[in-house]
């Protein structure tokens, strides 16, 4: 089995960040391999650049030997290139795409200029659709068998024997989103149609969860988010009539729309904070991806239980892998990499940190591996202090308080132990006694990975 | 082993430490330099000197163990780690180590004169070798708590399993 996630916009590429983290933090379901596929014509989009950088990281580290018996970097992952495929290309207006040129003056010509307006057609495609569905699906439909290469690579795997779960994620109520799901399911869909018993494809809807003013552009073409709620209406009445799309649904969005910091038409200023919709999303593909190959078709909703606040009780997944994942990171940023810097530079005396005598020595502590993962490390504090910071809502999963990001460091070393909103036992100094404590692993756990391995177990409650 | 049966067999060690450390000075002591000793004292003979002798070894080697066990309860419950500046704490174990010293030789110097009986230089050396150097220093690199097992100069050189 093998499992393919593919992100379509900005929404998506935010849901892949998620996921992201969910399969690092050994949240999905077995061991198979999480292929990653991006489309979106907004290639510079900050959203997706952030995603990029923490896959990339993880691409590097992946390997570290951290054996075969622990969630931890169980779920290996490949970036399907081109990451991300832009169905666009550059400085492409939508007649450029279309090749308007051959068809204008002829039947099919005119009705394509009844059918869109000259602000859409003329438009260069760089930062996306900009909240336009059928800009994109018509780019989408022309250009997704040649540019994507998508489909011939999940038949590879199929022809190798395999099974394969696809999973898309994206808006239906912003333009490149709304535009590729159900294009894309149904055009995978229909060039798999050879392997219909070996492939189940499930998809989350993202209904509207953030606002945004405009402040200048007044003129151009882009999203506006007053469009959200009637974008959002037609697109699920359209997807109640197609209900083949999809071997399961999800649908996640939000009654209360957090206000975005500053508005983007697109691009790298286009870096929006995660949300607790797109965690919720990215759950969603754990649930599918876990879910029987061929199980009764499904339309899944979730609830919480309180109005206005997320806590442990509505996390749909296992929160204590979670919760010792997160002690697992901030327990490295605190008490290991300072160290690590330090003893590089020759700042400090390796006596004093016993878990690097017994496991580091001999172990380069500056190799790629080691250092992208101290990127990650960051990234994930990042993300999480955004989760958890949310305007209109309380997250109540990790404590916010605890910790600051860039630098990921534990402000209040008093909370680690109550990380969750439990009182444990596992305070920094408990952390810090179980890493100096004997213990066996096998022979496939070794350097660096075996360190994180250690760290990894210590860090259960 | 869990954490309360080593701490447990830690005590164990560094109790049969100080009784080994002790019994090693007066054997030591009393065969190196116990006869010569012996008669340079007033009114002393050899039977009677070797009885002051061992109520000065055990003397200082209780006072001497004490500053292992000290080390060891203050690293075990007391010193925590919470964040890379807390590790280490070799300082502390130094000033146990100073105060493990000054015993070694305080308690012949003051003691032994209480006591009524001479001491010379090979028993103080004898002292600090083996209540020091071994009741002290040795005994903390095998019998120091986990989260500072290196601290004792010299500890990386030996492997640890508990």
């Amino acid at each position: 089995m093998s499992y393919y996630f593919i992100s379509i916009g900005g929404t998506g590429a935010k849901v892949m960040e998620s996921l992201t983290h969910l399969c690092i933090a050994g949240l999905l379901p077995d061991n198979e391999r999480l292929y990653i596929a991006a489309i979106d014509p907004d290639v510079g989009n900050g959203n997706l650049e952030r995603t990029a950088t923490a896959l990339n990281n993880f691409a590097v580290f992946q390997n570290f030997a951290v054996g075969n018996d622990t969630p931890l970097f169980k779920n290996k992952i490949s970036i399907v290139r081109p990451f991300p495929w832009n169905p666009t290309g550059h400085d492409k207006t939508l007649d450029d795409l279309i090749e308007f040129h051959h068809h204008s003056g002829t039947p099919v010509g005119k009705l394509y200029e009844v059918l869109y307006t000259r602000d859409e057609r003329a438009t260069t495609l760089n930062e996306g659709f900009r909240g336009h569905p059928s800009i994109g699906a018509a780019v989408l439909a022309k250009k997704f068998d040649d540019g994507a290469k998508l489909t011939a690579q999940i038949e590879k795997i199929i022809g190798e024997g395999d099974s394969v779960k696809i999973f898309l994620a994206g808006s239906v109520f912003g333009g490149t989103g709304a535009a590729g799901l159900p294009t894309v399911a149904r055009l995978l869909r229909e060039n798999l149609a050879d392997y219909a018993d070996r492939i189940s494809i499930g998809g989350v809807l993202i209904l509207p969860y953030f606002s945004f003013t405009p402040t200048e552009h007044f003129d151009e073409l882009f999203a506006r988010s007053e469009n959200f709620l009637p974008n959002t209406k037609a697109a699920l009445k359209y997807y109640s009539e197609r209900e083949n799309l999809f071997d399961a649904t999800y649908f996640v969005g939000d009654s209360v729309l957090t206000p975005v910091g500053e508005f983007s038409v697109g691009s790298a200023n286009q870096r929006n904070e995660a949300h607790i919709v797109e965690l919720y999303a990215a759950l969603a593909a754990a649930d599918f991806f876990a879910r029987p190959l061929h199980a009764p078709k499904i339309f899944k909703y979730i609830c919480r239980h309180e109005a206005d606040k997320f806590s442990w009780s509505d996390f749909p997944a296992q929160s204590e892998r979670f919760v010792q994942f997160a002690r697992f990171i901030f327990a490295y940023a605190h008490l290991i990499k300072p160290v690590l810097n330090d003893l590089v530079a020759g700042n400090a005396k390796a006596y004093k940190y016993p878990w690097f005598v017994d496991f580091l020595s001999g172990v380069d502590v500056t190799a790629p591996d080691v250092v992208n993962f101290n990127f990650y490390a960051e990234a994930f504090a990042a993300w999480l202090k955004q989760l958890e910071t949310l305007s209109g809502r309380e997250v109540a999963l990790i404590n916010p308080a605890m910790f600051d990001a860039n630098p990921a460091r534990l402000v209040d070393k008093k909370l680690f132990a109550a990380l969750d909103g439990n009182k444990s036992k596992l305070t920094v100094h408990e952390v810090w006694y179980r890493l100096t404590e004997p213990f066996k692993f096998d022979s496939t756990v070794a350097g660096f990975g075996k360190f994180l391995r250690r760290l990894y177990d210590v860090c259960a409650a | 082993m869990n954490r309360t049966t080593r701490t447990i067999v830690k005590l164990i060690i560094i109790a049969a430490a100080t009784v080994l450390c002790m019994a090693a000075a007066y054997y030591a002591g009393s065969n190196a330099t116990g006869h010569a000793l012996a008669s340079a004292s007033d009114n002393m003979n050899y039977s009677r000197w070797l009885e002051k002798y061992f109520a000065l070894t055990r003397a200082t080697g209780l006072a001497n163990g004490f500053c292992a066990l000290s080390w060891f309860l203050a690293a075990r419950f007391l010193l925590e780690v919470d964040d890379t500046l807390g590790a280490g704490k070799r300082l502390i174990w130094a000033g146990f180590c100073a105060a493990s010293l000054a015993i070694s030789l305080g308690v012949p110097h003051f003691y032994a004169p209480l006591l009524g009986i001479k001491l010379n230089g090979i028993i103080f050396a004898l002292f600090a070798i083996i209540f020091t150097g071994a009741g002290y220093w040795l005994l903390t690199i095998f019998a120091s708590p986990l989260a500072f097992k290196y601290t004792p100069p010299g500890a990386q050189l030996f492997g640890r399993s508990i």
